[in-house]
C-alpha cells in the first residue's frame, strides 16, 4: 500500500500542478479571456497596448494577450493546446490553414454570431479578406492581417538606367524589358528578384501572374487542376524567359536574402508586400500595382482571428473583443502604429487616415491595390498538397530544369490526384 | 523468500530511480507505442483518426518520393559517416603531438559543435551563396565555379554533407583524443625499441587500441546521419527540387506540412528499422573486429 501512495502521490502533485496552470475563465462577474498571437516589436507593443485600452474600458471582460512565438508553428500549437483543452479563446492563425482549423469541432463558426449581430458590418472587410475565411458555409475567423502584392522598384536605379518609373498601365513586356535593362552581371546588379524555395511563397507569386493571365487555379468546385492551362504555362513561360534566357531574376533561396539585396541597391524590382518596407530603410522606393497581362490582378495574404469554444460566457466575450477590436477607429489605431494596412474598407474614410498614408509612404498604393484581389486561393483542407506540387514545377521552371508546359502537367496530375482521393 | 530488509531495499531502490524511470516512460516509451498506433491510423492531427490496418506501410512502399528520400538518406549516411569520423581521426592524432597553439586549435575545431546549428545554417547560407557568396567569390581566383551549392539540385546534398561534417567533427575529435590519452606509452615504446616506424606503430598498436572509441563513433554518426533533418531544415528546406529530402524531412512534410499524422508515424517506423538492421550490423561486425583490452 505505501508503495502504491508513493507512487500515486507525485503524479497528483503534477497533475494539479497542471491543471492549476490553466488560467481563464470567470471568477467575481469578471470574464477572463486569453489571446494568443506571434507579434513582437512594434506590434507586439501594440497588441499589449490594445489589450490595456479595452480592458480599461471594458469592465465585466480581461483580456490577457499571450505571444506563442513564431506564427509559422502556431497551427501546431493550438493544435497540441486543444488535445490538452488548453487552447486559448482566440488565435492569430495564417489564412492558409482555414479550412484545416475549420475541421476541429473546438473553432467556433462564426457564421450565426455574424448574422445575428448587424454591428460587426461584416461587408465593410475587404472582399479577399470575407473570401479567406469561409470554408464552406462555415466562417471561421474575423480577418486580422490583409497584405497584398505590388511592384516595388529602386528608383535610383531607374534614374541611372534612364528608364521611366513603372505606370499602373504597364504590360509584362514592359516589365521584361525593364528588368533587363536594369540587370548588369558585371557589377552583380539584376532586374527582378524572385523566392524559389517551392514553398508557398513562390507559389502565390506565380497565382497572381496566372489569375493576370485570365487562369485559374483549380476549376470552380475545386475538383481539378486548372493551372496548366495556356494562360498558367504563359504565366510560366515568362517567368522561365526572364530567369533562363535574360538572367534578370536573382533567385532567393527563401532566406529573404532579397529583402537586404533590395535595400542595398543590388535589385531594381520586387513584388512584394507592405511588410517588407520597413526594412528598404537604404533606397528611395516607389511602390506601383502591378503589371499585367489581360488584368493587373494581385493577390491577398489575409490572417485571422479564430475563436475557440471554451462555454458561452467566454465565447460571449471574445466576440465582443473581436468586434471591438476590428472595429474601424482600432483598426486605424493599429495601423498607425503598425503600418499595417487597415483592414476595414471604411477605416479609409476616417479623417485620421492622411496621417497614416503620409507616415508610411508606399501604403496608400497598397490599399487602393487591395482592389485588384479580385480572386482568392481556394480555401479547401489539402491546399497545402496543391501549393506544394506547384512549388516544385515552377521551381523546376526557374531553373531551367523542366519546359513550362511539362512541369505544369505533372503538377497538375499530383493534384489531381490527391483531389480524386478526397485526402 | 525475500527477507523485510531485502524488500525494503527493493522499494526504495525503485524511489530511487523513479523520477528518471517516470521522464524515460513519459517522454520515450510513450511516444514510442503512440507511434505504432498512429501508423495504423489515417490521422491528421485535427479530427478523429480512422483505422487502416497496414495501409500507410502499402502506400509507402508504392511512394516514389519515399523510396527516392530512402536512397538519399543512405548515400548521406554513407559520406557523412566515414568523413566525420575518418576525418576526425586523423586530425585527433595531429593535434595529440605535443605542438604549438594546440590548445587554440583544439577550440578552434570544438567551436563547431557548440555551435547552434540555426547559426551554421545562416552562416553557410550567405558563404555558399552563389552569386555574392565568399566561397564563390574566393574560388572564382583559382579559376573554379561559380558553383550552385544549396541552390543547384546536383550539388546540394553534396553542400550538406560538408556542413555537416563541419559541424560534427569536433564531437569526434573531443572523443578521440581521450581515448590517445589512454594508449600506453610502454606499448608504444616498445613498439619502438622492436624498430617499428610512425605509421607501424599507429596501424599496429594505436589504432586497434583506438578500436572500441572507433566502433561507437560509427554507430553513433551513423544514427545521427540517419536522422539527418535541423541541418537540412535551416538551409535548404529538403529542396531544391526535393534533392535534399531525407527520410526525416520527409516525415516532417507528411506530419507537419500536409497533415498525414498516420502516414508520417509508418515512415517513422521504417527509419526505425533501418535504423536498427545497421547498428546490428555494426555491432556483429564490430564484435569481431574491435579489440578490448
Amino acid at each position: 500500500m505505501k508503495r502504491v501512495v508513493s507512487l500515486v502521490l507525485p503524479l497528483l502533485v503534477l497533475l494539479l500542478a497542471a491543471a492549476s496552470c490553466g488560467g481563464g475563465g470567470s471568477s467575481n462577474g469578471v470574464v477572463n479571456i486569453t489571446v494568443w498571437h506571434g507579434y513582437e516589436d512594434v506590434e507586439g507593443k501594440a497588441i499589449n497596448d490594445a489589450a490595456k485600452r479595452f480592458n480599461a474600458t471594458h469592465p465585466k471582460i480581461h483580456v490577457t494577450v499571450q505571444n506563442y512565438g513564431n506564427a509559422d508553428y502556431a497551427l501546431q500549437k493550438v493544435l497540441t493546446a486543444i488535445r490538452g483543452g488548453a487552447e486559448p479563446d482566440i488565435a492569430y492563425l495564417y489564412g492558409s490553414w482555414a479550412a484545416n482549423i475549420a475541421r476541429s469541432p473546438a473553432a467556433v463558426d462564426l457564421a450565426p454570431l455574424i448574422q445575428s449581430d448587424p454591428s460587426i458590418n461584416w461587408n465593410d472587410f475587404w472582399p479577399a479578406e470575407r473570401q479567406a475565411v469561409q470554408v464552406g458555409p462555415k466562417i471561421i475567423g474575423v480577418p486580422a492581417l490583409v497584405d497584398n502584392l505590388a511592384l516595388v522598384y529602386n528608383k535610383k536605379l531607374f534614374d541611372q538606367a534612364g528608364i521611366s518609373y513603372p505606370s499602373d498601365n504597364w504590360t509584362w513586356d514592359d516589365f521584361r524589358a525593364a528588368a533587363k535593362k536594369l540587370t548588369n552581371t558585371s557589377t552583380k546588379q539584376f532586374g527582378w528578384a524572385y523566392v524559389n524555395d517551392a514553398s508557398e511563397d513562390t507559389v502565390w507569386r506565380f497565382d497572381a501572374l496566372l489569375w493576370q493571365a485570365g487562369g485559374d487555379i483549380l476549376n470552380s468546385d475545386n475538383t481539378k487542376a486548372e493551372f496548366n492551362s495556356p494562360a498558367g504555362v504563359k504565366a510560366a513561360t515568362l517567368l522561365q524567359q526572364m530567369a533562363t534566357v535574360d538572367h534578370s531574376v536573382y533567385l532567393d533561396s527563401g532566406n529573404g536574402n532579397y529583402a537586404n539585396l533590395f535595400n542595398s541597391g543590388k535589385i531594381a524590382m520586387l513584388f512584394t508586400g507592405p511588410w517588407d518596407l520597413s526594412s528598404f530603410t537604404d533606397v528611395n522606393y516607389g511602390v506601383q500595382i502591378l503589371p499585367g497581362d489581360l488584368n493587373h490582378q494581385t493577390i491577398s495574404g489575409p490572417d485571422q482571428w479564430v475563436m475557440f469554444d471554451k462555454g458561452s460566457a467566454r465565447k460571449q466575450a471574445a466576440w465582443t473583443f473581436l468586434k471591438w477590436f476590428t472595429s474601424p477607429q482600432q483598426s486605424l489605431q493599429w495601423s498607425l502604429a503598425t503600418g499595417d494596412l487597415p483592414i476595414r474598407q471604411s477605416t479609409t474614410q476616417l479623417p485620421q487616415y492622411a496621417t497614416y498614408t503620409k507616415k508610411y509612404p508606399g501604403a496608400a498604393t497598397f490599399v487602393l491595390n487591395e482592389a485588384n484581389a479580385a480572386k482568392a486561393r481556394p480555401v479547401i483542407a489539402n491546399y497545402n498538397e496543391v501549393s506544394q506540387a506547384m512549388g516544385q514545377a515552377i521551381q523546376a521552371v526557374l531553373l531551367g530544369k523542366a519546359q513550362p508546359q511539362q512541369a505544369l502537367d505533372q503538377a497538375a496530375q499530383k493534384v489531381d490526384s490527391v483531389l480524386a482521393s478526397g485526402q | 523468500m525475500i527477507g523485510r530488509a531485502a524488500r525494503s531495499e527493493h522499494v526504495s531502490g525503485w524511489l530511487f530511480v523513479l523520477p528518471a524511470v517516470a521522464l524515460i516512460g513519459l517522454f520515450g516509451i510513450v511516444p514510442i507505442i503512440w507511434g505504432a498506433i498512429l501508423s495504423l491510423q489515417e490521422n491528421d492531427l485535427l479530427t478523429p483518426p480512422t483505422w487502416v490496418g497496414l495501409d500507410n506501410y502499402r502506400t509507402l512502399i508504392h511512394d516514389p518520393v519515399f523510396r527516392a528520400s530512402i536512397h538519399r538518406t543512405i548515400v548521406y549516411t554513407l559520406l557523412f559517416v566515414p568523413l566525420s569520423v575518418g576525418g576526425a581521426l586523423a586530425i585527433a592524432v595531429l593535434l595529440n603531438a605535443r605542438i604549438r597553439f594546440s590548445r587554440f586549435y583544439r577550440t578552434a575545431v570544438f567551436i563547431p559543435v557548440a555551435t547552434s546549428t540555426v547559426a551554421t545554417g545562416i552562416i553557410f547560407n550567405w558563404l555558399l551563396e552563389p552569386t555574392y557568396g565568399v566561397v564563390n567569390y574566393l574560388l572564382s581566383f583559382v579559376g573554379l565555379g561559380p558553383y550552385g551549392f544549396f541552390q543547384d539540385p546536383d550539388q546540394a546534398m553534396y553542400s550538406i554533407v560538408a556542413m555537416t561534417v563541419w559541424g560534427w567533427l569536433g564531437f569526434d575529435v573531443i572523443v578521440y583524443m581521450a581515448a590517445l590519452q589512454g594508449v600506453p606509452d610502454e606499448l608504444v615504446e616498445a613498439a619502438k625499441l622492436d624498430g617499428a616506424g610512425r605509421w607501424a606503430i599507429f596501424r599496429n598498436v594505436v589504432f586497434p587500441l583506438l578500436s572500441p572509441t572507433t566502433l561507437f563513433l560509427i554507430v553513433w554518426s551513423t544514427i545521427n546521419a540517419l536522422q539527418v533533418f535541423d541541418e537540412i531544415y535551416v538551409t535548404t528546406r529538403g529542396g531544391p527540387l526535393q534533392a535534399t529530402t531525407v527520410l526525416v524531412y520527409y516525415l516532417f512534410n507528411q506530419a507537419f506540412e500536409l497533415f498525414h499524422g498516420g502516414y508520417a508515424a509508418a515512415i517513422a517506423y521504417v527509419l526505425f528499422l533501418i535504423t536498427l538492421v545497421f547498428s546490428i550490423l555494426q555491432l556483429w561486425v564490430g564484435n569481431r573486429r574491435v579489440y578490448y583490452s
